[in-house]
């Protein structure tokens, strides 16, 4: 899979790594049950540090995309779904990033998710 | 489709036409073959092994129809328009003649004979057996020019405006990786374990090294990683940093994938040497082709090929304008 992290970009390289394998996930390129390169040869790839990759995937993790185990190393979760809560969560990216374009708050954010949930 | 079917047709046929000899010679001396009849014989023709009358026409049947649907299966998987496959088809003839003959000739030196044991198949016989392989071998070429030769398919020569490329920002740091397992690889290296397991512990270790040592190979080889990134393209075991392959940015001309068809294009599975061009050869399909900056090729059969090769055109043009 294709991993691209950008230096002179805002966003923090452990975030850029997570959208390139979110992004593969949602694309269908990397399948549910596909084990990840391991953070070291990761790290290796880009020339970042160990610990950015390891960022990154943390958060796949906390989105509940990858799933994390020592000796194992990092693997897509197990679940028909993964594809779509991978393209669901390009589309949370999006909103936020139009949101903070229109400069609105946090809290205004989530208000107008809560009433689309209503 | 069917120039492919009536080559099979053509390889397979010559397996048929000496099993069909082989056997009406059989029913032919059925009644002056002793039982058992020699079947076996050594250097100086005499005969030392034997084989029941009735199981004779099985032990044919099995060999050619087996040597049949060998050359068949080969004929079918390979591209026509290479000429190595039609050598390969004149030398499944060849084998057909040699060994329709040489059974055939057993036939013959059993008639009449009383006691297997002085039945005699002089060594000339195999000289015999050579000049019908080479008539039968001569014969298949002429039958192979009623198949005609496809045009040889378009060059794959990738065309500067269509090699692909990957939007890349400026200074953008853009790596791909992916693992290429090959089940051919794994099937054998296990088949190779299981077999240093069987000798170990029925002959002992001295004869099982070797064998070992071919399944460690081919595991290890069953899934390398495909790396593309600032160095270039590199290929190494999952498991192990080496060996590993390496082909630097510096000396790559143009990236394309394409699918390739291991059997007939590099001849089997494995890292392959050809004329011309090398390769990682893990399953059929989709690969990354390189050609390098001497012309040669090098190739790796891996998924999600046009991205990897993009990618490497991208970065090899970048490291270019750098220098």
């Amino acid at each position: 899979m294709l991993f691209r992290v950008d230096p002179a970009s805002p966003r923090p390289l452990g975030d850029q790594i997570a959208a390139s394998v979110r992004g593969a996930i949602a694309d269908g390129k990397v399948t549910p049950g596909e084990r990840l390169p391991s953070a070291r040869s990761l790290a290796d790839l880009l020339g970042v540090n160990v610990h950015t990759v390891l960022r990154g995937y943390q958060r796949l993790r906390d989105e509940g995309l990858i799933e994390l185990r020592r000796g194992r190393g990092a693997v897509v979760v197990h679940d028909t779904r993964a594809r779509g809560r991978a393209e669901l969560m390009l589309k949370v990216r999006e909103l936020v990033d139009q949101a903070r374009e229109l400069g609105l708050t946090e809290d205004e954010v989530v208000g107008l998710v809560r009433r689309g949930l209503a | 489709m069917i120039r492919v079917r009536r080559l099979t047709a053509v390889a397979a046929l010559p397996f048929l036409l000496a099993l069909a000899v082989d056997l009406t010679l059989y029913v032919l001396l059925r009644d002056r073959l002793p039982d058992p009849l020699a079947s076996h014989f050594t250097g100086n023709g005499r005969s030392d092994g034997t084989q029941s009358r009735g199981s004779t026409p099985v032990f044919a049947c099995v060999l050619h129809l087996g040597l049949g649907a060998l050359w068949a299966g080969m004929a079918a998987v390979g591209d026509p328009a290479v000429r190595r496959l039609r050598w390969l088809i004149a030398a499944g003839y060849a084998t057909a003649g040699f060994v329709g003959y040489l059974l055939a000739a057993t036939l013959l030196a059993n008639a009449d004979a009383t006691d297997p044991a002085r039945v005699r198949l002089p060594l000339w016989q195999i000289a015999v057996g050579a000049g019908v392989a080479v008539l039968a071998a001569a014969l298949g070429r002429l039958l192979l020019l009623a198949v005609p030769t496809p045009p040889p398919e378009p060059s794959s020569r990738p065309d500067a405006d269509r090699t692909p490329r990957l939007d890349l920002a400026e200074g953008e740091v853009a790596g791909w990786m992916r693992r290429a397992p090959s089940r051919v690889l794994l099937v054998c290296g296990t088949l190779l374990l299981v077999a240093a397991g069987a000798l170990l512990f029925a002959v002992g270790p001295g004869n099982a090294v070797g064998v070992f040592f071919g399944a460690v190979v081919c595991l290890v080889f069953s899934c390398p990683y495909v790396t593309i990134d600032r160095r270039g393209l590199t290929a190494r075991p999952t498991a192990l940093p080496w060996p590993r392959i390496g082909i630097p940015l510096s000396d790559v001309d143009r990236a394309v994938s394409r699918d390739i068809k291991v059997l007939a294009e590099y001849g089997g599975w494995g890292y392959r040497v050809r004329a011309g061009k090398s390769g990682l050869m893990l399953r059929s399909g989709e690969a990354i082709v390189i050609r390098r900056s001497d012309g040669r090729e090098f190739a790796v059969t891996v998924d999600d090929a046009g991205t990897a090769a993009a990618l490497l055109n991208t970065l090899a043009r970048r490291a270019e304008a750098r220098d």
